[in-house]
């Protein structure tokens, strides 16, 4: 309970998390508050921003503001569920090198350093060229760029707490093997891992926003908000709003995980609240 | 000093044999007929059995994977990454013929970050919990929660459509390579001057700084003089890192900018399902990579010999 009202004692904290859920409510609600329909055309092309059209229309006289508050419908929980993709072998994968070391530590670890030794960005291209365009795809190809990140992060608080006393007093009562990793060893990792979580949803939603406007994601009329930019920069001279709003929500829900997942970080581990700022 | 920058050299080879592995066997044992996609890529319509079976052949597709990739790795070797299926041509010299746009974006981006990057982390850190300090915390954070993409836009916006300063688009001049590094550099200012800062605020806190300023010392002599240099230290491997990153962020700028490079090629190759090409464009970043971080690290030990193990 501690760790929560230190949280949320600092307001970035509470504005940021207020973000967050403020996209939460507006891609539940999104059909309902939408005031169009956001595929189709409901007025004339590329119009500007005005009472009618809040963000303007694009190049097919589609309601922008429609069609951003969907793109959170897309943007969301491709976040959350790449994150889950991408964590769950991640996190197997280190707390077996970590608990077991030896031979599997030598043979997951190298593996995981092979992939991390280069861009992470890389490994997703070469998913995503192996699979083909489409949103799922961009789901797993980023979720797969995940996996040695999440492996050498529970690796090395696995290191750690396999040595603490507790786990030895529950391999004296008898303990099996994996009781002792899911049960005492991976719920006290868990807050780094909830830490890396929150930053990695921020992180997932970036990198399937750029996937999907280089073309690599969802067909349109998708409307995603990678994709949307994407097609109002043929316009982008005469109808800069085409663009430009997709963007700032990215850039709104994005910096809201950033600094909430800052947040949760610096409560979890004090030593880093400071001089990292 | 030369055993270390040897030994260093030699953990290369390995990683390369790994990470072209890796490569390798995702683009070759996911499912998904590469090339069924890649005659429908190149040639359009749906491929006939007779020619699936005949591309099959060409290719060596037919052999096992281990001795393919073997193949692959004997002929990477003398330089030979394959033939791009669109192009018709060698994917090597398709690759190096963009080498040095993408290099020289990748250059110009890090110079960008630094300049913005080392003086804003150096303010905020003399200037703790100043509105400089929040303001350059913040336009970090911005930097780093901002789609890259979507930065170049604003930038084009600005600078191209509305003051008429550089062009939207293309390549070969000067003037088209300022928005490009801008866009590279600015998103990678923030964690530079994010660590400036932090390093910063470390060494203000060591007895030589005390002793400096208990003997008068002016805060530009100690700043320019002896805190800077030993906090720069950590910040040079990642500027090393970053430019490597940057190698890879040329992806999303050379196409938003029209750039000829190998950023746009790939993504260009995985359009057009030319696998070749988007294997050979790949590792050879992730090669050009790894040996930046190889220099970086020789580099960083002839700096400071205490590194050596």
């Amino acid at each position: 309970m501690t760790s929560l009202r230190r949280l949320f004692r600092r307001k970035v904290n509470v504005v940021a998390l207020a973000v967050i859920l403020g996209w939460v409510v507006l891609a539940v609600l999104a059909s309902t508050i939408a005031p169009h329909d956001p595929t189709e055309t409901v007025g004339r092309s590329r119009q500007p921003p005005s009472p009618l059209f809040w963000f303007g229309t694009d190049q097919l006289g589609r309601d922008i503001f429609s069609r951003v508050l969907q793109g959170a419908r897309i943007s969301l929980p491709l976040g959350v569920v790449t994150v889950i993709v991408g964590a769950i072998p991640g996190t197997l994968l280190g707390l077996f090198a970590g608990y077991f070391g030896g031979v599997v530590d030598t043979l997951i670890s190298r593996f995981v350093d092979a992939l991390l030794a280069f861009p992470s960005i890389l490994l997703t291209l070469v998913v995503i060229a192996a699979l083909g365009p489409s949103l799922r795809n961009v789901i797993i190809a980023v979720a797969v760029a995940m996996i040695p990140e999440y492996a050498r992060l529970v690796r090395s608080s696995v290191l750690v707490i396999r040595g603490l006393a507790y786990v030895e007093a529950a391999r004296a009562l008898g303990a099996s093997n994996l009781r002792i990793m899911f049960v005492e060893v991976l719920i006290n990792a868990s807050g780094p891992i909830l830490v890396m979580s929150t930053l990695q949803v921020g992180q997932a939603i970036l990198v399937g926003a750029g996937l999907s406007f280089l073309g690599l994601g969802p067909p349109p009329p998708t409307p995603e908000w990678g994709l949307m930019s994407a097609e109002g920069q043929e316009f982008l001279r005469r109808a800069w709003w085409m663009s430009t709003f997709p963007g700032l929500a990215i850039l709104s829900l994005v910096i809201a995980f950033n600094l909430f997942g800052d947040g949760v970080k610096s409560v979890l581990d004090p030593k880093l609240g400071r001089g990292r700022g | 000093m030369l055993r270390f920058a040897a030994t260093r050299s030699l953990q290369l080879v390995p990683l390369l044999l790994v990470v072209s592995l890796i490569v390798f066997m995702i683009m070759h044992a996911l499912p998904g007929d590469p090339v069924a996609l890649m005659l429908q890529g190149a040639e359009g319509g749906v491929a006939s059995p007779e020619r699936l079976a005949e591309l099959r052949a060409q290719l060596g597709l037919n052999d096992p994977l281990l001795l393919q990739y073997g193949r692959f790795v004997a002929h990477a070797l003398e330089g030979d990454l394959g033939m791009s299926v669109r192009f018709h041509e060698p994917v090597t010299g398709l690759i190096t013929d963009r080498f040095g746009s993408t290099l020289a974006l990748a250059f110009s981006g890090l110079a960008v970050a630094i300049v913005l990057g080392v003086p804003l982390g150096a303010l905020a850190a003399t200037r703790r919990n100043s509105w400089i300090d929040v303001a350059s915390m913040g336009l970090s954070y911005i930097g780093a929660s901002m789609p890259v993409y979507w930065l170049a836009l604003v930038l084009i916006l600005a600078f191209s459509f509305g003051l008429g300063w550089f062009p939207p688009a293309g390549g070969g001049t000067w003037q088209s390579l300022v928005l490009p590094a801008v866009t590279l550099g600015v998103s990678a200012s923030g964690l530079i001057s994010r660590l400036v800062r932090s390093n910063l605020i470390e060494v203000f806190s060591e007895d030589y700084i005390r002793t400096g300023r208990s003997k008068g010392l002016s805060e530009g002599a100690i700043l320019w003089g002896h805190a800077l240099k030993n906090a720069m230290m950590p910040v040079v491997t990642v500027m090393g890192l970053q430019f490597g990153a940057m190698l890879a962020g040329t992806v999303v700028t050379e196409t938003v900018f029209s750039r000829p490079g190998v950023g746009r090629l790939v993504v260009n190759a995985i359009l057009w399902k030319d696998y070749p090409l988007v294997q050979g464009c790949v590792l050879f970043i992730a090669a050009v990579y790894l040996l930046v971080n190889l220099l970086v690290d020789v580099a960083y030990a002839a700096l400071d010999p205490r590194i050596v193990p």
